[in-house]
């Protein structure tokens, strides 16, 4: 027992394990109350056949079987028998995984910095439209087979970087050099490159025959290649590839964050501005080029959907973007953590879909888990009461 | 500051002139009853929740998910006059009403759980607030879904209310005088909140909280009660905001996307920054915006040969243009950090 509280004591007093706890905590708090939701809500709602009675009353959904399916049933019930690593719900969760690390990275640098960027979903859009004109105007004269992969792969990534960089720097200068409060204009910013997009598709880029809004589609060469032999299959529209390059992107960041001196000038910018002023750091160039980065690295997950995903650029993309601010806060904007919490989330997304077909509680429940998530994370200081008050942890460290 | 305000107050005021002058020109639009009364009751909800990031604001907790009070009364509002039935009335009141008070309520408890985590719990306001926003983002659809099966609720309305003479007032008698009565909610706490920010010991204490809370602590003033106090004002506000939204004139909530509420929010964030917390200058910004708005939808029945979708990003534009000119606006001293007294060792 001492031993074990002992342990629990160094979980509260050490910063970087506090930081999993309060995330593991809050994760859990934040099913806990999802499953109250769930089941407060079975009551009110009405349907033919109910889960189960409670004292004669009717409840529609049943929390347990909810959960179950959206953290097992995500990844196709792997407590069953029969059950494949490589089958199409663990596809979707994987696939989901990837493009939230590029979102969740874009986000994660931007709060390091001190920036609350909120535009990485209008970055994701014009990096994916970015991607898709450009792999669809370079495919004409691009060679097919892996020759045009190896050339129109890398032109579309870089084409979202690009294009997710300069909307991300836009607001980054609107801050440094107007003054204008970042989180207001990235979600204005939100607003019109979802309206802006759909203009230009639809006035530009739409083939004729087309009923919805969207570009035509892309070369085959310019779609990120599986695998061969390792049993994802191409309908997935996943690719371990992909996988290991956002993977690879972590890596890239997290290094940069650690390792090199504009991650020191993004770090302490973001720590105390005022120092990192006295300590020589150009704080307005280092606003504008780490809103770029972070921009930049929405564009590419923006591209990765198109090349690896729709394999074309269409409206209403998902919200890849605000999931990648829950996936950061989560991950305390860590880059490492980023990849844990991006997988968690690319399981709640293919669980979603899970729920969906096996029961009958609505969808918009993982909308509500992510507003609990990042709520209960906002909050350190309650689990550090919880954890002083009823657990007797953590002595008088607080000042 | 001060010159930006009169340069867009003039760039209307010529507009309505040219609109006067040439009445069936494109300039018409702006003197155009219709888009004249549109603009008045697309103000009402963004104006009271910039009423609202006001006392929040000025006490020095940046509510930031004024957005998300928005929706949830919206939503709750609709939400209860379906469930209460249309037309029907509790004791002497009719639905429609007591559901305007659920709105309200609704919005009010968020604010609650938002001031709690904040004041209480120290948490980050920023984050806070956004998750204030993606909760009602996620809960309100959740919500719809589970009550009605779908996303897209209809009831009915508030309707209009004329007042009698004074509506009959040449030019502006009967868009002012003979309207929805959310225009009237509004034109009644611009006044009321400035007379308490400006005129009241409450006021001044808001203001200490914001600007130097330990001064006001020494004065014997719990600031946490303050901050309580304020950001309690800013879920009421915007409660009747929303719900002035979706029931004033509209009758509906609809969940779709990014909700009917749509950034109303946050362009109200923008709205008192620009009328540098002052709730005069702020209903002057808010119907500069809403001023462009009802033009957009104008613009888009008059059949101009722009996409709609082009012309719809038009307050948005605004909004980033009009930061970038007053983005020096000076924020409360201690907006945004927490205050601890010292006092209670928990």
């Amino acid at each position: 027992m001492s031993k074990y509280r002992r342990a629990l004591e160094r979980l509260v007093d050490a910063s970087a394990k506090e930081r999993i706890a309060v995330s593991a905590a809050a994760l859990a708090l934040s099913i806990l109350v999802g499953a109250l939701v769930v089941f407060v809500s079975g009551i009110v709602a009405t349907c033919a056949s109910p889960a189960f009675s409670v004292l004669g009353v009717d409840v529609c959904y049943d929390p347990i079987n909810v959960f179950t399916e959206l953290f097992l049933g995500a990844l196709g019930h792997p407590e069953q028998g029969g059950w494949s690593p490589t089958n199409y719900r663990i596809a979707i969760a994987l696939q989901q995984t990837t493009l939230l690390i590029f979102t969740g990275l874009a986000v994660a640098v931007s709060f390091r910095a001190g920036l609350f960027n909120i535009g990485v979903q209008g970055q994701l859009v014009f990096g994916a439209l970015a991607a898709a004109v450009a792999t669809i105007w370079a495919g004409a004269i691009a060679p097919t087979g892996i020759l045009g992969t190896v050339f129109l792969v890398p032109l579309g990534l870089l084409a979202g970087a690009i294009a997710g960089g300069l909307y991300g720097a836009l607001p980054g200068a609107l801050k440094a050099y107007g003054g204008a409060n970042e989180v207001i204009t990235t979600i204005m910013l939100n607003f019109i490159a979802s309206n802006v997009a759909y203009v230009l598709v639809s006035t530009f880029l739409m083939p004729e025959s087309s009923q919805l809004v969207q570009t035509a589609v892309i070369p085959a060469a310019a779609k990120i290649p599986n695998v061969p032999f390792i049993g994802f299959e191409a309908r997935d529209a996943f690719s371990l590839l992909a996988l290991l390059g956002a993977l690879a992107f972590i890596t890239g960041i997290a290094y940069l964050l650690a390792k090199t001196s504009f991650g020191y000038d993004i770090r302490t910018s973001g720590l105390q501005e005022e120092a990192a002023a006295y300590s020589g750091v150009d704080a307005k160039r280092t606003t504008v080029l780490s809103m770029a980065l972070s921009g930049a690295l929405a564009g590419v997950g923006g591209a990765v959907w198109v090349l690896m995903v729709k394999g074309r650029f269409l409206t209403g993309l998902p919200s890849l973007g605000f999931d990648g601010i829950t996936v950061s806060i989560l991950a305390g904007n860590n880059p490492i953590g980023v990849g844990a919490a991006a997988f968690l989330f690319g399981v709640l997304k293919s669980g979603t879909i899970a729920v969906d077909f096996s029961t009958d509680v609505p969808v918009e429940l993982v909308d509500v888990l992510r507003g609990l998530i990042i709520l209960f994370v906002a909050m350190p200081e309650f689990f550090r009461l919880i954890g002083k008050r009823y657990l007797g942890l953590g002595g008088e460290q607080r000042a | 500051m001060r010159n930006t305000l009169r340069a867009a107050v003039g760039v209307f005021a010529a507009l309505v002139v040219l609109g006067l002058v040439f009445p069936d020109s494109l300039f018409g639009l702006v003197t155009d009853t219709g888009t004249a009364e549109a603009a008045l009751r697309l103000a009402v909800p963004i104006t009271l929740a910039a009423l609202g990031g006001i006392f929040a604001e000025k006490s020095g907790v940046i509510n930031i998910g004024l957005e998300g009070l928005l929706i949830v009364s919206a939503f709750a509002g609709v939400a209860a006059v379906k469930l209460l039935g249309t037309g029907s009335s509790v004791g002497p009141i009719p639905s429609i009403w007591v559901a305007f008070l659920v709105g309200v309520l609704a919005s009010t408890l968020l604010a609650l759980l938002f001031a709690v985590v904040c004041i209480e719990f120290e948490a980050d306001q920023i984050i806070a607030g956004l998750a204030v926003w993606l909760v009602a983002l996620g809960i309100a659809p959740f919500a719809s879904v589970v009550l009605f099966g779908t996303k897209n609720v209809q009831v009915s309305t508030l309707g209009d209310i004329s007042i009698p003479v004074l509506s009959t007032i040449p030019y502006f008698g009967d868009v002012v005088f003979s309207a929805n009565v959310i225009v009237y909610m509004m034109f009644v706490a611009v006044p009321a909140c400035w007379y308490v920010l400006n005129r009241t010991q409450f006021g001044r204490w808001v203001e200490a909280s914001g600007e130097n809370p330990s001064a006001l602590d020494t004065a014997g003033v719990s600031v946490d009660r303050v901050r309580y106090a304020s950001v309690l004002i800013s879920g009421v506000l915007a409660g009747i905001g929303g719900a002035a939204l979706s029931l004033g004139h509209v009758g509906a909530f609809t969940a779709g996307g990014a909700t009917m509420v749509n950034g109303k929010g946050f362009i109200a964030i923008a709205t008192y920054l620009f009328g540098n917390y002052n709730p005069l200058g702020t209903l002057v910004a808010t119907l500069l915006f809403s001023g462009l708005d009802s033009l957009q939808i104008g613009l888009q029945q008059a059949g101009i040969a722009i996409p709609s979708e082009l012309v719809q990003t038009i307050p948005y534009v605004t909004v980033i243009v009009v930061l970038v000119f007053v983005g020096r606006t000076r924020i409360p001293a201690a907006a945004g950090d927490h205050y601890d007294s010292g006092e209670d060792s928990r």
